[in-house]
């Protein structure tokens, strides 16, 4: 029988190549650091008739960046995020001073729409509210329509372009028709969500939107939530101090209606510099 | 130095006892390598033998903080100067425990020597303790009383202690050369010497993390400035 005589390879010394260290994937970049700001804030101050519920605010929000905004209840939180959109105003006898600018443009300005405002910056809520006589896709596609939209392909689109960016497309692509409020809780949430970036804003609010959600769909909100900051900048209010550590690069810590302190999320979760912020988020509060 | 109460009773409760539990195995690695050290000079194997036995209450304890440790980040995730507190405990403890290990290295080596007569040369081996005893009594006083001076402090003695085992290392091995049937005692002497070396060097970790826990600075891997 005939041996075979198998050549090795030629040898050859191996090169160890250090492998470049990776960055952390929680590191804030120094483009992203370089980014013009989303927002800034001058000496805001907002009165519910007497009541002051926010006290001089200066704040830079960063763009394309989550912001998470913590405090103890009744410290100004969801109001300081409304008066990012105007939303506010809304409410009767709301009465406002100093300077949101986004964009470099002062949303308060008499001759800025605030639809127009609420159009470039979406909001989600804390509770669902899908509209209850509308499907999925109406539901999806209402601001589109409201906004004089009718071209039936694009709507199309857009419509499968919002559920899939809200990770809602793959459960709900057969069922487009059945009402919104037929969902679960967390889908709804989602639904929101799709509806909120259906109109391509370049913000997206959120006042607490997992806080009446199941763990498996907080997760889902939180991976979400991360997914669009790749695109658009998130402001999100939380009392839950775990989520703001989970989801934000950047925190503000506020206490009866005043901004004790603003920085990474790294920093405050780790080394906050004010005593306020360490009592508060370790929990010795008060 | 925990400054006011937490909301939740039992967290600080389940803090205070990790605490204690990481300074109680700083007692008994100090009483140990005080044992072992004793057990050198006065020539008492018992001493090193009680040495060697402590050994095994400091890795309980080892184990026991680590699971209060993983306890507590499970239960309560804890923020700021608490987490900095929790995971310093943890990787103070495995310090703890190593420098135990090289009392109980020193126990096995003294008792070897202890079969023979005295070597002048042991007199090497006194600044070398006193030196790395001092460094571990105030790293573990730098973590307790949170002072970040201190901590630091420690982290640049340790330059002399190494200067300290190259002295002894440089003149045991000069009496290997020219008292070559004492070899195996002179041997012993320079593992002896390079175990206070390595307690040293774990002093300096525990202090780095003390540093850490007080003030969220991390000083480790810093290049060495010598004190004026």
């Amino acid at each position: 029988m005939e041996s075979k005589v198998i050549m090795d390879p030629p040898m050859t010394p191996p090169v160890l190549v250090p492998p470049e260290r990776a960055a952390s994937p929680l590191a804030i970049t120094e483009a992203e650091d370089a980014r013009p700001p989303a927002f800034e804030v001058e000496g805001l101050s907002i009165w519910y008739d007497e009541k002051r519920a926010i006290q001089d605010i200066t704040i830079t929000i960063p763009s394309k960046m989550i912001t998470a905004i913590i405090g103890p209840s009744g410290c100004g939180k969801s109001t300081f995020l409304r008066s990012l959109n105007r939303m506010h105003e809304l409410v009767p006898r709301a009465r406002i001073e100093g300077k949101v600018l986004f964009a470099g443009e002062d949303i308060y300005s008499s001759d800025i729409d605030p639809t127009a405002v609420r159009r470039r910056i979406g909001m989600v809520f804390q509770k669902s509210n899908p509209f209850p006589t509308m499907s999925i896709a109406e539901n999806v596609l209402i601001g589109l329509k409201l906004n004089g939209v009718r071209e039936r392909a694009f709507l199309r689109e857009r419509l499968e372009q919002s559920l899939r960016m809200a990770a809602l497309w793959e459960e709900v692509k057969n069922d487009l028709h059945k009402p919104g409020m037929s969902l679960s809780g967390g889908q709804q949430q989602r639904l929101c969500i799709a509806r909120a970036i259906a109109v391509e804003p370049e913000v997206l609010l959120m006042d607490e939107p997992a806080s009446a959600l199941d763990p498996i769909a907080t997760a889902k909100i939180e991976e979400l939530i991360h997914e669009l900051s790749t695109k658009y900048t998130v402001v999100i209010v939380t009392h839950n101090m775990q989520q703001a550590g989970r989801c934000s690069d950047f925190t503000a810590f506020l206490y009866l209606g005043r901004l004790i302190e603003f920085g990474s999320t790294n920093k405050i979760f780790t080394n906050p510099s004010e005593r306020q912020t360490e009592d508060y988020i370790t929990g010795r509060f008060g | 130095m925990i400054a006011q109460r937490h909301i939740l009773g039992t967290f600080d409760e389940a803090l205070a006892s990790l605490r204690n539990n990481v300074l109680m195995m700083a007692g008994l690695a100090e009483r140990s390598l005080d044992r072992a050290i004793k057990g050198l000079f006065e020539r008492d194997d018992d001493l090193c033998a009680n040495a060697i036995a402590d050994d095994e209450e400091i890795d309980q304890l080892e184990i026991q903080i680590d699971k209060d440790g993983v306890d507590i980040l499970l239960r309560f995730q804890p923020v700021a100067s608490d987490l900095r507190r929790v995971v310093s405990a943890m990787k103070l403890s495995t310090n703890i425990e190593r420098v135990a290990d090289q009392a109980t290295n020193i126990a096995r080596r003294a008792r070897k020597l202890n079969q023979h007569p005295a070597l002048p040369e042991m007199e090497l081996i006194r600044p070398m303790h006193a030196h790395a005893m001092s460094m571990f009594k105030d790293s573990i006083d730098a973590y307790v009383r949170e002072d970040v001076e201190l901590g630091r402090a420690v982290v640049s003695r340790d330059e002399k202690l190494d200067e300290l085992n190259r002295v002894a290392s440089r003149r045991l091995i000069q009496r290997m050369a020219e008292d070559p049937d004492q070899l195996r005692g002179y041997l012993n002497l320079m593992f002896i010497a390079r175990h206070l070396e390595r307690v040293g060097d774990h002093a300096t970790n525990i202090a780095e993390d003390a540093v850490y826990a007080a003030a969220a600075e991390d000083i480790r891997h810093q290049p060495f400035v010598p004190s004026a």
